[in-house]
């Protein structure tokens, strides 16, 4: 049974409910957007206004929110987007209010007194979902949209909200229901002139369908990088400027840094962004040998960092002769997985001998650190960015569906060869478009019929 | 009761067409008093279209219909004059016989059956009135007064209910190829506030086979074994007669172009939605610009006529402009016409008013089958006669609905699509409707349904003996083979079970079937078992019974939109709610969360 992820929680009232909620962030802000959804959308708007202005859609009316007792409370804009006009689908009205929390807040509950429930987490967009107003993943992206934390984030959840997954996935999908079909009309209507593809020709089909597939499965390794982000260790020797670097690549005053080796005596994380993939950078303890108790409990916690990291940068001072400590720890973090070797203190002299992969940076004056940004990205993603036409897929449970989608696919291509009859093949094909489905929208036996009708002359 | 001339049944059947004869027949073998009513008792089981039964998916239907204990098998097997099993170039489970038959013979057969079946009476009459009270049926009025009584009443009217036929302008009210159409039946049903749809059909000129040079066409010969329809068969020992193939050619397109404007289909003058998998030779021509030409198929109509049906030349377009369109056909330019092609509208309601036993859910004791639900075909009516026959004896019995599942059959799945989906065009059952396709063999359909037959009571003791045997040799055989480690060498695609290994593992002959089932389903098992994972995800879903005063409507955080559509169905079950056209997934997972917080 296909059943979508539908949160238990947003279904606990009637549909026939008006709902409401503050649709802006809680707290600082120029504007409060107030939202309303549902049948009684505009007769409840109507009550929190002074005057009940002539609804147009799609207007923007000058309106004053008054209070129980009629007394002013704000005064702002209200629109109403008319059914099935709307983003959810059914009547909205959209109160632009300035944005004091407490204001807000007086607003919405008064909308409650008068016949609105507050809207659960996600529920205008399962409204919008049910009403047919966006499709599986463009739900789930807005979702994404809403938790996304740099702008392109934004930018590939919001492409997503546009239906970019569907789109992205229809002409492979509708090359593989053309395949089903084929297939279809050849048993169906064996006793029509319809020329039934020889194997030959169904394999080349086949094979026009999967690197699409496999393309798309392949963006997932950048697109769960967009979507998730990544970690990245700063380890090093006490005082080699692990610290510096770390305030350099995050852009800001966030870790204390003084010349006393030992200062960060905790891990300290900030996360900012490198061409738009949020990259989480732990700051961590210098290590060596201690005998201070917190600071070894700091340096456990610095070999912990390490082992969570997707990548480590393991930092050397180059104005210092490399100690064994150094070579330790650039073969600790060589084991636990991906790893860049910086070379800090490119500004003084150097004195240390330069290892050749290291990268020479400079976190006092800047020189090399968007070097070092680029080998970073390089690092991660060697097969560069997937360009903006072919979109990529950023959800885990997207990427499990295409993968077993292609196993089918791969499966159907042993069962051509080994020519096995052609409704059990389908049964391949049909098994590889189940995924599919589930991302994009259900595939019915009426669906291919009205293919076959369109594209075969049936009927004797 | 102050009318004298009442009569009393347990079981009326109106209609003694393909749904009707099964749903008749198998009332009476139920020991139910059945009244029959036909308006013209010479013309019972009359096939008003091509002379064939079977096909792919249809003779899948025939199979079941014959497995649970109905007629359509065996009289196809007496009446058949050209026996063709279809698509063997495919796998097993797409395997379906087809039969020309003998049309005149096939009637006359079928009128001779019912006539002896002890608990069953043929009326010759028209229906005038529908007797219900408090949503419950009652009986019938007839045209001539009398009154019949029943506790239930079957309605297989095929396309008699306000049937209009149409040659190029000429209209003319009728039921089937000139018979009366059945105006005072179809405003009574009118009047039972029910939904009602217009759908057309089409049907193919005939012609005089002694004016046909049939030395241009190419023969098309029946089967040098043909594969019977029914399991009580052995051997169909007939001598067959042979099709021919045809086609139109650029000039006939020209003829059929240049006279468009004439055609009733694109001149607006008909409104009901007519078939895309049987389309007119118009909608052909017009859809598929591109083809240079069209197969066409001349079948014999029987064996002691020299009527030819033009099988793929249905057209509704003037008498003038068929016999042009024939006449630019090599061998048929000095063609006689007997009777022009039409095409017909007429009266279907939306099936979506019935539950799974083919009942009225309004009213308790009508039943509908045949063309009135949406359908077309012969095959397709007689499964939902047979269906609704069984379900108006249990009505009339007091016993429970038997109903069939998308797995049990492809049966299941007609009647599961017409009342969950509706019919936008007249219905015809195609393989790629079964989800469960592998499972679904004409090979199985004893092994499927005729336990259920037996449970009904519908099976005839000789039926329930033969499918003893089979079975249990089957047992045998599968173990035998098993336990040879033959396996392994049947899987490969080119080994096929011999007659001899069979006898030697039986140490009898095999009875027919058996070596057909065991060797698809070792050959086929890894496919077999795939599907077979889906299938229980299905049951599990048909498992979830919806109750049946479940208030759609007010199902937190479903759309008004779905709401209507659910209440509209009324679904049995969650796995039903899921194939409703509009029903959302995210619909289902709600329906989902529903039920289970209110379990109790």
């Amino acid at each position: 049974m296909v059943t979508a992820g539908v949160d238990p929680a947003v279904t606990a009232a009637p549909n026939s409910a008006t709902i409401a909620a503050i649709s802006t962030p809680m707290g600082r802000g120029g504007i409060g957007l107030i939202r309303l959804s549902g049948p009684a959308a505009l007769t409840i708007s109507g009550g929190l206004l002074q005057h009940v202005p002539d609804w147009q859609p799609r207007h923007a009316h000058r309106v004053i929110v008054v209070g129980e007792d009629g007394a002013k409370l704000d005064d702002g804009l209200a629109t109403w987007f008319q059914a099935p006009h709307s983003y959810t689908g059914e009547d909205v009205v959209e109160l632009s209010l300035h944005g004091s929390p407490v204001v807000l807040r007086a607003v919405l509950e008064r909308a409650t007194s008068l016949g609105a429930r507050l809207a659960e987490p996600g529920e205008f967009t399962l409204r919008a979902f049910i009403h047919g107003h966006l499709d599986l993943p463009q739900a789930e992206a807005v979702r994404d949209l809403i938790d996304a934390t740099t702008l392109y984030q934004a930018r590939v959840a919001a492409q997503q909200v546009s239906g970019s997954v569907s789109r992205r996935l229809a002409p492979l999908k509708a090359e593989l229901i053309e395949l089903i079909s084929l297939l279809e009309a050849g048993i169906d209507f064996a006793d029509n002139d319809i020329d039934v593809a020889p194997d030959a020709e169904l394999l080349r089909r086949l094979s026009l369908i999967e690197p699409q597939l496999v393309r798309l499965i392949d963006s997932f390794a950048y697109g769960k990088l967009v979507h998730d982000g990544l970690t990245l260790a700063i380890l090093g020797r006490p005082n080699v400027g692990k610290s510096s670097l770390f305030n350099r690549l995050v852009g800001q005053d966030r870790a204390i840094v003084t010349d006393i080796p030992g200062t960060t005596r905790d891990v300290v994380s900030e996360t900012a962004s490198i061409a738009g993939i949020p990259v989480k950078f732990v700051d961590t303890a210098g290590v060596r040998e201690s005998v201070d108790v917190v600071e070894t409990l700091g340096i456990e916690r610095s070999w912990q960092a390490l082992a969570d990291a997707d990548l480590t940068l393991v930092v050397l001072d180059l104005s210092q002769p490399l100690e064994p400590g150094d070579h330790q720890l650039i073969e600790r973090a060589q084991q636990a997985g991906r790893m860049l070797i910086v070379a800090n203190k490119a500004d003084l002299a150097p004195r240390a001998q330069i290892l050749s992969e290291a990268i020479p940076v400079s976190a006092l004056t800047g020189e090399g650190v968007e070097a070092l940004r680029e080998a970073i990205l390089a690092t991660l993603n060697p097969d560069g960015i997937p360009s903006q036409e072919d979109g990529f897929i950023t959800s885990m449970r997207h990427e499990r569906l295409l993968r077993d989608s292609w196993d089918f696919l791969d499966r159907a291509r042993l069962t051509i060869e080994d020519r096995i009859p052609h409704e059990m093949l389908l049964l391949d094909l049909y098994s590889a478009l189940r995924p599919i489905d589930a991302i994009t929208g259900a595939t019915t036996a009426d669906d291919i019929l009205n293919n076959i009708f369109g594209k075969f002359c049936i009927g004797k | 009761m102050m009318n004298t001339s009442s009569r009393k049944y347990d079981v009326l059947v109106i209609g003694a067409g393909h749904a009707g004869c099964e749903a008749a027949r198998a009332c009476a073998r139920l020991g139910l008093r059945t009244g029959l009513i036909t308006m013209n008792i010479d013309l019972i089981a009359q096939m008003s279209c091509n002379p064939a039964i079977g096909g792919i998916a249809k003779g899948h239907l025939v199979r079941e219909i014959d497995a649970l204990g109905g007629v359509m098998g065996e009289l196809t097997d007496e009446v058949g004059i050209q026996f063709r099993l279809l698509n063997t170039s495919r796998g097993p489970a797409v395997w379906s016989p087809r039969a020309q038959c003998d049309k005149k013979q096939y009637r006359v057969r079928m009128k001779e059956r019912m006539e002896q079946e002890p608990n069953l009476r043929i009326l010759q009459a028209e229906v005038a009135s529908l007797l219900v009270e408090n949503g419950e049926m009652r009986g019938v009025g007839l045209a001539d007064g009398r009154t019949v009584t029943a506790a239930s009443v079957v309605v297989t009217t095929g396309t008699f209910l306000n049937g209009l036929a149409h040659v190029g302008e000429t209209k003319y009210q009728c039921g089937r190829n000139g018979e009366a159409p059945s105006n005072l039946l179809g405003h009574a049903l009118r009047g039972l506030g029910l939904e009602w749809t217009r759908l057309k059909t089409g049907t193919p000129p005939r012609l005089d086979g002694r004016s046909i040079d049939w030395s241009v066409f190419e023969k098309q010969h029946g089967d040098v074994e043909p594969t019977p329809f029914s399991f009580m068969t052995d051997r169909i020992e007939r001598e067959q007669v042979c099709c021919y193939v045809a086609y139109t050619n650029q000039a006939t397109h020209a003829v059929v172009r240049d006279s468009m404007s004439r055609s009733p289909l694109y001149s607006g003058q008909i409104e009901g939605i007519g078939p895309r998998y049987c389309p007119s030779i118009e909608d052909k021509i017009v859809k598929f610009p591109d083809k240079s030409r069209h197969q066409l198929f001349l079948e014999p109509e029987g064996l002691d006529t020299y009527e030819i049906y033009v099988n793929g030349l249905s057209t509704s377009m003037p008498v003038d402009v068929q016999e042009r369109v024939l006449a630019s056909i090599p061998g048929l330019e000095q063609a006689e016409m007997i009777r022009p092609g039409y095409a017909i509208e007429y009266d279907a309601i939306d099936p979506r008013q019935l539950t799974h036993g083919l009942q009225v859910r309004r009213i308790r004791g009508l039943f509908l089958a045949g063309q009135i639900n949406g359908t077309s075909g012969y095959e397709e009516a007689g499964c939902q006669g047979l269906m609704a026959g069984l379900n108006a004896a249990c009505h009339a019995g007091q016993r429970d609905p038997f109903e069939l599942a998308r797995t049990d059959g492809y049966t299941g799945i007609l009647i599961d699509d017409l009342i969950s989906k509706g019919a936008d065009e007249p219905y015809r059952m195609f393989t790629s409707r079964a989800e469960y396709r592998l499972h679904l063999r004409i090979d199985n359909a004893d092994a499927r349904l005729t336990p259920l037959g037996e449970r009904m009571g519908l099976v005839s003791p000789d039926r329930s003996a033969r499918f003893q045997v089979k079975e249990e040799q089957k047992t045998r055989l599968r173990q035998g083979l098993l336990s040879r480690r033959m396996d392994a060498t049947l899987r490969r695609p080119e080994v096929r079970l011999s007659v001899d290994l069979a006898t030697e593992v039986l140490g009898a002959a095999p009875v027919r079937g058996v070596i057909d089932t065991v060797e698809t389903e070792i050959k086929y098992a890894g496919y077999l078992d795939q599907q077979d994972r889906h299938v229980q995800r299905l049951r599990d879903s048909e498992r979830r019974p919806l109750p049946d005063n479940l208030v759609f409507a007010s199902i937190p955080g479903l759309s008004r939109e779905v709401a209507e559509r659910l209440a509209r169905v009324r679904p049995s079950t969650l796995g039903q709610a899921g194939r409703i056209p509009g029903v959302t997934p995210a619909a289902v997972a709600i329906l989902d969360i529903y039920l289970s917080s209110h379990a109790e």
